[in-house]
């Protein structure tokens, strides 16, 4: 592993809500104060609920959004700085694979031709040999060579998103933000799909930010990992450390509530955690998870914790942090 | 070629005809148009003059060719003209916004406040009658059409995945609009073109009528019926060819670019028509509640259950032999991916089936609070409506759709509960608050007047299962209820419908869920189904400690739990109803398959007396 390829600095969108006919705008950030890097052959994971802000951290990470502070830095180039026909062949390192496989794909065109648009656009390779190269990247994908005449609604979800994979492909990225790519395809599915993506990173060296809220998916898929909430990071490190003995409490309550196949001794009702995600227009002072939080105390509502290093390369906002095992069958 | 092409056929080789004698009308050997014969002027038609002649003794065929030439060229051409520059103008407000979206769309808008009529008007007056300023004065009329109708439909298109997917790849965006934007703009822009040229054939013929259009001895549509207005008493005739041609040469083209919208659309047009207008069902008549003496045991024995699609192309089998017994106080889940049938058999147990589908053999036997057992597969609308909410209740997995958005939640509740009790308002309001306070919903005293948009997801989940236990039903089946929602209300869910079986006591519970994980937290027994089967069935520990069928097994191991470096995958998808595979349905990606695998649907075996599996060779592979 080299230096890191993607580096986000204090990374923030705000989108400010009027609230009435006559409010005055309130800021409402989706996404704030987030500090992140990427390396190559890396597959960082971010995990948290609906409302979190892990879907505009991928944008922006992608460099779909503009972030209202802080900076993208690609390959020591910050995204902002780069405008137009260069900003366009810099796109071509950075592939997206998105959530919804019927929506991500045209459903006018076929899909080698889709496959294709990305070998023309950065003339990937020579106009005559197109054809091939989109054969070769559905093979690698494992679809079969007379799927490219067909069109995305004769494949099942599964298929699809093979396709939208071998189009992200297709440019031979160095970076892919993966959103929550498997959560709509069915369990013997997801297993094919998360075993391709690993195989890619393997054989392609990529660096990837997986954005998922299956925590099952994420431990199995991700060296890094990343715990979202209300916006922040609460928690950051190897995947090992984080799900194995989480240091904040969100985490911990997070893989509690989180089902799983093996019985575990302590009642579900113990385990589970009370209230709901805080409205973003309206955060909590101090820590934004002390609301439902089942050891915070008065001290938390004081100010946000920052997130102090636990050991190497591990990290958690808490003033309470500290390595706790859980009950999680390995 | 499918039905959609099929159904271009008609109206292309009509608009080819008209298209055909228009163009080839110089060719054609038709009487010179101005060549008067005033002895034979209003003479009827015969085989010299086939539709008759005019006022001045010209012949009318020939007349109605050239003019449909002129009508129709002043119709298109500017209807074309328009359309290119306001889908041009549509296109760039729509994906680029903001300062872009001013100077096109809304300036054109401008154009939209001024009277059609009007705005022709002024530029014939300019620039003079004439087929030309014509054809300026409608284009100029028509292009902010267009480009409103491009630009809302650019507005929608440019949000999804796939536009932004262009936009990741790089493309730039004149590129993404030509191939991407346009072709899914498409169908709203067919149908406006249809709509335009038919209005400016009209108004072509009104301002021709007006005498600002086309300038006389020049046939034209709208000038005939000029002429031949004046002329009605002598031969009404006159009046009709114009008419007829203008209307068939409208209805043609509106009919034509109907039709081409639905060949284009890439994922083909279903059958359609009315419901009522669909042949009758061969279903079993629905029989009367057979009430037969109670045997006091199952709450509910489903046996052999099949759902049969009634589709155009004869029956399909979506659900087969299905059976399974829910004891009281018992919480069986049904688990299955997607087209399973799981979701089926549980909308056939509260009869919520579609239309389109019936039950189409077995039994459901359900036994009653009142002792008497009834036979849930044979019920008709009125005799499921005593027993929905009382009896048998459902929770969905979608609580957004599931409530009217429009009444509060204790207007919901209420209406519930009325339906089968009758108390007056002060208890029924103290029995909706404690409901909701039994649900867990915060605050119950205040939420009883919210509206559903004022929940959120997991409150709504928690107000829906109110509803739904409101008048304390025996069976309660529950439709991937938490599938929509976050880890932590996932749980705080699932520890609800745990309390609630605890606290009413009877209670079945049927969970019907593709997530294995939630199955292992709350199911007693789990039925496990495939391709519309049902593959396997056990108390659940038993079950996920030992699959006794591959498809079991293979499911439990693809899940992401447990240490294992790479996930096992079934290879391939699921079937299609249309395409079943012969024998075991699951044989095309099992490892084990051997060739008596396909050669019959293997029997129901019974590896101990409360497991089931559909395998001929469990006791070797698992």
């Amino acid at each position: 592993m080299t230096g890191p390829l993607v580096q986000a600095h204090g990374l923030g969108r705000n989108f400010p809500m009027r609230q009435g006919l006559l409010g005055r705008p309130r800021d409402v950030w989706a996404v704030r104060d987030v500090d992140l890097t990427v390396a190559r052959g890396e597959t960082l994971g971010v995990v948290g609920e609906s409302g979190c802000g892990k879907s505009t951290l991928g944008r922006m990470m992608m460099g779909l959004d503009a972030p209202t502070t802080g900076s993208v830095e690609f390959d020591g180039r910050d995204l902002a700085d780069v405008k137009g026909g260069e900003r366009r062949r810099l796109a071509r390192r950075m592939q997206m694979v998105f959530q919804d496989p019927f929506g991500s794909l045209d459903p006018r065109r076929s899909v080698g031709a889709q496959i294709a648009d990305g070998l023309r656009i950065h003339n990937i390779v020579p106009s005559d040999k197109i054809a091939e190269e989109v054969l070769r990247l559905t093979e690698q994908v494992g679809l079969s060579p007379e799927s490219v005449r067909r069109r995305p609604h004769e494949f099942s979800g599964g298929q699809r998103q093979r396709v939208a994979i071998a189009r992200a492909l297709a440019t031979r990225p160095d970076f892919i933000v993966a959103d929550e790519p498997v959560s709509a395809l069915d369990v013997s599915i997801q297993a094919q799909v998360v075993n391709l993506l690993m195989d890619l990173r393997q054989d392609l060296d990529l660096a990837m930010l997986f954005i998922s809220h299956d925590l099952h998916v994420v431990r199995h898929l991700c060296n890094r990992i990343v715990v979202m909430y209300l916006g922040r990071i609460v928690e950051e490190g190897p995947a090992a450390k984080v799900f194995g003995t989480p240091a904040h409490p969100y985490t911990r309550a997070l893989l509690e509530s989180t089902p799983s196949l093996e019985p575990r001794h302590a009642a579900l009702g113990d385990r589970v955690l009370p209230g709901e995600l805080p409205s973003p227009m309206n955060p909590p002072s101090g820590c934004p998870f002390r609301t439902r939080c089942p050891i915070a105390e008065p001290a938390c509502a004081q100010a946000v914790p920052p997130l102090t290093p636990q050991e190497d390369g591990w990290r958690a906002a808490c003033i309470k942090a500290g390595p706790v095992k859980i009950a999680e069958p390995a | 070629m499918n039905r959609a092409q099929r159904k271009l056929i008609l109206p292309t080789a009509i608009a080819a005809i008209i298209a055909a004698l228009v163009l080839l009308a110089p060719f054609l050997p038709l009487a010179d148009v101005r060549l008067m014969d005033i002895p034979g002027r209003f003479s009827a038609p015969s085989s010299e003059h086939w539709l008759g002649q005019d006022e001045f003794g010209r012949d009318v065929l020939s007349r109605l060719i050239w003019g449909g030439r002129a009508s129709l060229f002043i119709a298109i051409g500017s209807a074309l003209a328009a359309a290119v520059i306001g889908t041009t103008l549509g296109l760039l407000g729509g994906f680029f916004r903001g300062f872009v979206e001013v100077i096109t769309v809304r300036f054109s808008e401008v154009i939209l406040c001024l009277p059609p009529l009007l705005l022709a008007l002024l530029v014939v007056t300019i620039l003079g009658a004439g087929t030309w300023p014509l054809i300026l004065a409608l284009t100029l009329l028509y292009t902010p059409n267009y480009a409103r109708v491009v630009y809302a439909a650019t507005l929608q298109v440019r949000s999804l995945d796939f536009v932004t997917a262009q936009t990741a790849m790089g493309a730039h965006p004149v590129q993404i609009l030509a191939r991407t934007v346009l072709p899914n703009i498409l169908p709203p822009l067919l149908v406006q073109m249809s709509l335009v040229v038919a209005s400016a054939m009209v108004i072509e013929s009104g301002l021709s009528f007006l005498g600002l259009g086309v300038v006389p001895p020049t046939p034209s549509w709208g000038l005939m019926i000029r002429a031949a207005r004046g002329a009605m008493e002598q031969q009404w005739l006159l009046l009709v060819w114009p008419s007829l041609a203008l209307a068939g040469t409208i209805l043609t083209f509106n009919l034509l670019c109907d039709r081409l919208q639905s060949a284009l659309d890439p994922r083909g047009v279903t059958g359609g028509g009315a419901l009522w207008l669909r042949r009758g069902r061969n279903a079993p008549a629905p029989t009367p509640v057979a009430k037969v003496a109670a045997e006091a045991d199952a709450l509910l024995r489903v046996e052999d259950m099949s759902i049969r699609l009634h589709a155009e192309t004869g029956m399909i089998e979506l659900v087969r032999g299905v059976s399974f017994t829910v004891m009281p106080g018992e919480t069986r889940a049904i688990v299955g991916e997607s087209g399973s049938g799981k979701t089926l058999t549980g909308l056939a147990l509260t009869g919520l089936l579609p239309d389109v589908l019936s039950i189409s053999g077995g039994r459901a036997l359900f036994n009653t609070r009142d002792g008497t057992q009834v036979d849930l597969s044979k019920l008709d609308e009125d005799a499921f409506r005593t027993l929905r909410g009382r009896e048998v209740s459902m929770v969905f997995q979608d609580a957004a759709a599931a409530l009217n958005p429009v009444l509060r939640i204790g207007e919901q509740l209420g209406e519930a509960i009325r339906a089968h009790n009758d108390i007056d308002d002060a208890a029924l309001n103290k029995r909706v608050v404690a409901l909701l306070r039994q649900v867990g919903l915060p605050d119950p005293e205040s939420r009883v007047r919210s509206y559903p948009h004022e929940l959120s997801g997991g409150q709504r989940q928690r107000a829906m299962i109110a509803v739904a236990v409101a008048n304390e039903p025996r069976l309660l089946i529950a439709d991937e209820p938490t599938t929509a929602l976050d880890p932590t209300i996932q749980a705080q869910i699932l520890t609800l419908f745990q309390t609630l079986k605890d606290e009413t006591e009877g209670m079945g519970l049927i969970f019907v869920t593709h997530d294995l994980a939630v199955v292992a937290e709350i199911a007693d027994q789990v039925t496990v189904m495939y391709a519309g089967e049902v593959v396997e069935e056990g108390p659940v520990d038993q079950v996920f400690a030992r699959p006794r069928h591959p498809y079991t097994a293979a499911l439990i191991a693809s899940v992401p739990e447990g240490g294992a470096d790479r996930l096992v995958a079934i290879p391939g998808t699921v079937p299609t109803p249309h395409n079943m595979p012969p024998g075991c349905r699951f044989a095309p990606r099992c490892d084990h398959a051997i060739a008596a695998c396909s050669a019959a649907m293997p029997d129901i075996e019974r590896p101990a007396p409360d497991r089931r599996t559909r395998c001929i060779r469990w006791e070797e592979v698992t």
